[in-house]
């Protein structure tokens, strides 16, 4: 041990300033929401210095988690916010790879005027996400937005895009659909420029047709591009606060767990802070599975994680 | 089984101005030989491999393969198989699977894929590895795959652009006559692009020569060496190169310093009118003479002892200038650094002329 030290304990001062940082604000928040999730806390019992109030909420033990759990109205129905949530996700992240996989493909060949493209098509993302929320938000307007217009120019039926339907999540979906196609494009992108164009050739050469060599070239070799891609994705997505707030606001049609875990913390009678933190931990568990899952089955197809 | 022929077939690649990168290459190769395309980097030899592949367009001229006119015909309809410079190995398939991929893609079924993938690795020594990956194979094993590859297709024509050019030295060699004993063996035609004269010389039945995109010469490794056609061909082939000096001639025959090198009668008549002449002379016909006999006088500036002999590297003054020549001498007596040492001309026999700025071969 102390020879350990003798010969480390450079390396340990080395990383000690981020372990402290990480520490501070990573670990020590994440143990405070969970132990809220214990209690009965919320804006009337937290200790108050400008009121001069003490704390005053109790340990309630695994209440919160049997109300959230047993997916009541009042506490969010939580099952079915996570099944909305995860056709969010799965919705979103799918038509992010597709459409990103198909831009990427379109500018990967030769085309007058790549680079312009390119930059047009990245542009969503330099955007700040608000003020792209913020232009959606209007050209969904019912009566007034670019988008009925069309539709009513067309004679095609206008919904209510914004209103108590499901058309909120639709419209939510579309605009994060949107903002996400440039990241997975790039990515794309860069993993098809990495795949040897002599591998396309060989195939040719072995008689395999255009759809063949996307098949059995192009969709191995972008492989570990996509599942690291298609990860960040999920996760970002089940957890995609800002478009969904900006644009529906506390909309229950376009709710996830995330902006309901927001609502229940700063909005309502009393904030609740003891069900937003418990949503916050569960939000937790479901994506620390998920990862579990993901990477086994990433592992099993001997993709190194 | 197929004959190959390129007629008057040219790429040209669009730029200002366009570039020529194969010109008007006409080529007959006959069922079952082994051709080697060889010329130095941007002669266009790949690109004529390419062409032949498919995966080049052809913009003037045709190309037939088996008598039959594929010049717009796609690489799948061609029935070639390539072995690639990279070996294009698909690294998420197996080296069963990467045998078996053209198989597959034309729906034979599994048990004979496996039958004729199970031969194939036979022949290549390579039944160990099937179950593995490309990225666990050594280059060489990876450059044998490869050619298993081309093999369990049974293509009418096997095209090979540089297959050794990514091993080393030793395993260059091997394997250099391990294609050469398998080609014979499977009598399937074969068109093989190397930058290397030493493996053009010693695999091709017959070996064309490029340079920028024109064909210079083709003929068998003996006749390309003994009678090459221009002074291009005579530099490319042989190593170490031919020594090429422009001289004056005369009558008697061409000066060199301090001697006149005697020459035929039919290469003075077709120099007749030229007083220079690109004189061409390889390093094994000449040698090195005692002090008193005649000779051109040179400086020893390099010796490079390869064993068995020598090359002694050294400058001769012709008329004004200094130029260097090389020598191959016995390996166990080379002369030394900055000796003055005499050469003759051994061989007069093995004297080559050529057109000073043409550098077509002067005589017939």
């Amino acid at each position: 041990m102390r020879r350990f030290l003798d010969r480390y304990w450079y390396a340990y001062a080395m990383v000690l300033p981020v372990v402290v940082v990480i520490a501070v604000l990573v670990l020590y928040p994440l143990a405070q929401g969970v132990f809220f999730t214990f209690t009965n806390i919320n804006e009337g019992n937290i200790a108050n210095p400008i009121l001069d109030r003490p704390a005053t909420y109790d340990v309630v033990g695994f209440k919160n988690y049997l109300n959230v759990l047993s997916g009541g109205e009042s506490y969010g129905a939580f099952w079915s916010t996570l099944v909305r949530t995860l056709i969010w996700t799965f919705s979103c992240v799918f038509l992010h790879y597709t459409v990103g996989l198909g831009l990427a493909l379109l500018l990967n060949r030769q085309v007058r005027g790549r680079a312009l493209y390119r930059v047009l098509l990245i542009l969503p993302w330099a955007v700040p996400a608000f003020i792209s929320a913020f232009a959606w938000k209007y050209m969904f307007n019912a009566q007034y937005g670019i988008i009925n217009q069309l539709l009513r120019s067309v004679g095609l039926p206008d919904p209510v895009w914004l209103g108590q339907s499901d058309w909120a999540l639709v419209s939510v979906i579309i605009v994060n659909v949107w903002l996400g196609v440039p990241f997975m494009m790039v990515a794309l992108l860069g993993g098809l420029q990495s795949i040897p164009g002599d591998l396309y050739e060989a195939a040719e050469m072995d008689g395999a047709t255009p759809w063949q060599r996307f098949r059995h070239v192009t969709l191995p070799g972008l492989r570990s591009v996509s599942s690291t891609v298609v990860l960040l994705g999920i996760i970002w997505t089940f957890n995609m606060f800002p478009v969904i707030y900006l644009i529906a606001g506390p909309n229950p049609n376009a709710r996830i767990l995330v902006t309901y875990a927001f609502e229940r913390f700063f909005s309502g009678a009393s904030r609740d802070y003891a069900i937003a933190s418990t949503y916050g931990v569960l939000i937790l568990s479901v994506l620390l599975v998920f990862a579990a899952i993901y990477r086994r089955a990433l592992r099993k197809q001997g993709e190194v994680w | 089984m197929a004959e190959v022929s390129y007629v008057k077939a040219s790429r040209i690649f669009s730029g200002n101005p366009p570039v020529r990168a194969v010109d008007e290459l006409s080529l007959e190769v006959s069922d079952g030989e082994f051709l080697v395309l060889v010329g130095p980097s941007g002669s266009g030899k790949s690109t004529a491999l390419r062409m032949l592949a498919g995966l080049e367009d052809i913009d003037e001229g045709a190309i037939h393969i088996g008598g039959k006119d594929v010049t717009n015909v796609p690489p799948k309809g061609r029935d070639i198989a390539m072995v690639f410079q990279s070996y294009a190995l698909y690294p998420h398939m197996t080296v069963a699977e990467n045998m078996g991929f053209a198989l597959k893609l034309r729906g034979v079924p599994k048990t004979e894929i496996k039958a004729k993938v199970e031969e194939a690795a036979k022949m290549l020594d390579l039944q160990k590895y099937l179950e593995r990956k490309p990225k666990a194979l050594s280059g060489g094993q990876r450059q044998r795959v490869a050619m298993g590859r081309a093999i369990v297709r049974e293509p009418s024509v096997f095209l090979m652009d540089e297959p050794l050019s990514n091993l080393d030295a030793k395993l260059r060699v091997e394997t250099r006559a391990n294609i050469a004993a398998l080609q014979q063996r499977l009598g399937t035609t074969t068109i093989y692009v190397t930058h290397d004269q030493v493996e053009a010389m010693t695999m091709g039945h017959r070996v064309a020569v490029l340079k920028d995109g024109l064909l210079q010469q083709c003929d068998t490794p003996r006749a390309l060496y003994d009678r090459p056609a221009n002074a291009f061909v005579a530099g490319f082939i042989g190593s170490p190169a031919m020594n090429l000096k422009t001289v004056p001639i005369s009558a008697e025959g061409a000066k060199l310093d301090g001697i006149i090198v005697p020459l035929t009668r039919s290469a003075l008549d077709a120099a007749g009118g030229l007083d220079e002449v690109t004189f061409g002379i390889r390093p094994e016909a000449l040698g090195i003479v005692p002090s008193g006999e005649e000779g051109m006088d040179m400086t020893v500036e390099l010796v490079e002892e390869l064993g068995a002999d020598a090359l002694v590297h050294g400058a001769v003054k012709i008329g004004d200038a200094s130029q260097r020549f090389v020598v191959r001498v016995d390996g166990r007596t080379p002369p030394t650094l900055g000796q003055h040492v005499k050469v003759a001309v051994r061989d007069t026999t093995e004297i080559h002329l050529f057109h000073p700025e043409s550098g077509e071969r002067l005589e017939a």
